[in-house]
């Protein structure tokens, strides 16, 4: 497994607050990572550095051995970085389709793509996600579940090898819940993709990931397999609390 | 002879053994020849009717030339420029002091227009990066007021005072009211340009993009587009058409004064034109500008001096009556359209 996202030494700071703290890790590729913190752990910073919404202090960020610590987001993009929101955030004003559409457009450059083909495309990866038959309906109009599949699809649109994937879970019911985990379980074999994936619900995790970082106060705890790290006392200390597996 | 028949949903007309039948359906009115054919129709027919209505028609197809790229600016920067007039200002004014300088005719002073728009235009599209929300609102409403003090203040160049006078005519054919109606054959050939040309750029996948952009940026910049480069070339490219119409203003009526476009009321017609046609809906743009240039008519015919006061009031009444403006009466709510509604940002 080669190294796809390498991150040196990441520092972020806000005034005096120091989000991310000389954070180092790697990913490979065809790994799941799950990402875990307690609130305010600087989990979201790191996601939001990474795709390049802010700009790091100091250190540095690789993909495939190339720097991309002071690329803007629409470069990471093409570079082959996708991410999903806390909170949907998808084009209100435009339909699914076109929405997805704009994602197959923009994302990893495709030769002599015309807007046809990328509505195609478009029309593939919402009938993947489950919503072919909203495809004309404006975002606006969706339910919740389906913004958050809509937001996956238009990440997977894009095309990415390296798909941020920031807590899909919250605010699902478990039957939802558990279809978007088979999702993004067959998105990561389908598409040969990546996931780097933060998420609050460790049973999920605990199933779905190959390797667990844990971060407190923008440090990191505990990296390793989810097994040791659910098993370390710093990370069971911070963030899971103690008798943490009645409640997973 | 001619039989016409209005059945419940169509009228037929019967003609020796021929039929025509038309549909009466909202969704079959959408048909370029027909509308082109019309606007084509009205000044001829006005100049037999009343050719004073020609003169309305020009400023009306002019409103409509500046409220649509205006909507094309709004749809791909994803903010709302309050000061779209500065543009005509610059455009006119550098037709204009061309024209009057060295004598140059229409044609020799558009190119220019056009390129010292895009000039300013390039100089002032930083503003659409760096600003955004209630500041770039204030910033863009303020540029055609400095214009115009500047014109005030450097008045031996800019006549800020009197207006400038004596710039080449549009057209001399001889005839004025021949005139008039060839001019206003040229201000439709403009609209309808102009018409085409954004429908096109909106109905391909830039226009996807840019209403990508209008409804949230930074998903957009997410995506992987390259939303400066975006909102500055449409802003440039949208700047460039709204001083053509400068242009034809100066030359249009042989004299520009900032007085008449750098001032709020201008600013405000444009922008109902805008608003009341349909929120952007670029065909919107066309109702609109019609709207507001026959209403205007009107009401300086029946009311006088009182309708500078009504005018706006109507005008706004009808902003709050109808939110979706005059073309979203038809067409209600059409998933498949993606063009965008604007919203005005924080």
């Amino acid at each position: 497994m080669s190294e796809l996202l390498k991150v040196n030494n990441m520092t972020k700071t806000f005034g005096g607050i120091v989000a991310v703290n000389n954070l180092s890790f790697e990913i490979h590729e065809g790994e799941t990572v799950g990402f875990i913190g307690p609130n305010g752990a600087g989990k979201s910073t790191v996601v939001n550095v990474l795709s390049g919404y802010l700009n790091a202090d100091s250190g540095q960020v690789e993909m495939n051995g190339v720097n991309i610590t002071n690329m803007k987001p629409y470069q990471r993009a093409h570079m082959g970085l996708a991410r999903t929101y806390q909170i949907p955030r998808p084009f209100p004003e435009l339909t699914a389709l076109m929405g997805v559409a704009t994602s197959a457009l923009c994302g990893k450059k495709r030769i002599n793509q015309s807007f046809e083909d990328a509505l195609v495309n478009a029309t593939h990866y919402l009938e993947f996600v489950g919503l072919f038959s909203k495809r004309n309906i404006l975002a606006r109009d969706l339910t919740f579940y389906e913004l958050r599949m809509l937001e996956l699809a238009r990440a997977l649109a894009t095309t990415p090898k390296l798909l941020f994937i920031d807590e899909v879970m919250a605010g699902l019911n478990p039957g939802e819940a558990s279809n978007a985990i088979r999702l993004i379980a067959r998105a990561k074999e389908q598409f040969g993709i990546t996931i780097f994936w933060i998420e609050h619900v460790m049973a999920v995790l605990m199933e779905a990931a190959d390797r667990i970082i844990a971060i407190n106060h923008g440090e990191k705890l505990s990296e390793g397999t989810p097994d040791e790290v659910v098993n370390n006392e710093q990370v069971i200390e911070a963030y899971l609390g103690r008798g943490w597996k009645t409640y997973a | 002879m001619v039989d016409f028949e209005l059945k419940r949903d169509r009228i037929t007309i019967r003609l020796k053994g021929k039929k025509w039948e038309w549909i009466i359906e909202p969704r079959y009115w959408r048909n370029s020849i027909l509308w082109v054919t019309l606007l084509l129709i009205f000044p001829a027919a006005a100049y037999f009717i009343s050719p004073g209505l020609i003169n309305t028609m020009i400023s009306a197809n002019l409103l409509a030339a500046i409220a649509m790229p205006m909507a094309l600016m709004t749809l791909g920067t994803g903010r709302v420029n309050f000061g779209p007039n500065f543009f005509v200002g610059v455009g006119g004014y550098t037709a204009a002091l061309l024209s009057i300088a060295y004598g140059w005719s229409p044609l020799a002073t558009l190119p220019f227009a056009i390129i010292v728009t895009l000039f300013t235009a390039i100089l002032y599209s930083p503003l659409v990066i760096v600003a955004r929300g209630l500041y770039y609102v204030l910033l863009s409403l303020l540029l055609p007021f400095v214009f115009f003090e500047v014109t005030i203040i450097y008045t031996d160049i800019f006549k800020g005072d009197t207006g400038l006078f004596g710039i080449k005519p549009l057209l001399d054919l001889g005839n004025a009211r021949i005139n008039f109606l060839v001019i206003a054959y040229i201000s439709i050939v403009i609209m309808v340009l102009f018409l085409w040309i954004i429908n096109k750029v909106v109905k391909s996948r830039y226009g996807l993009i840019m209403a990508a952009i209008n409804d949230d940026e930074e998903v957009a910049h997410g995506i992987g587009v390259n939303i400066n480069k975006v909102k500055i070339i449409s802003f440039v490219f949208s700047a460039g058409m709204i001083g053509v119409a400068g242009w034809f203003y100066a030359h249009y009526f042989s004299s520009f004064a900032g007085q008449t476009y750098l001032t709020f009321t201008f600013m405000l017609k444009i922008f109902l034109a805008m608003m009341i046609g349909g929120r952007t809906t670029i065909f919107g743009c066309v109702v609109g500008g019609y709207f507001v240039a026959f209403l205007e008519m009107i009401l300086i015919r029946t009311m006088g001096p009182i309708q500078a006061v009504v005018f706006p009031v109507i005008l706004i009444i009808l902003l709050f009556a109808l939110p979706e403006g005059l073309f979203g009466i038809y067409r209600k709510r059409r998933y498949r359209e993606y063009f965008p509604t604007i919203h005005v940002r924080r």
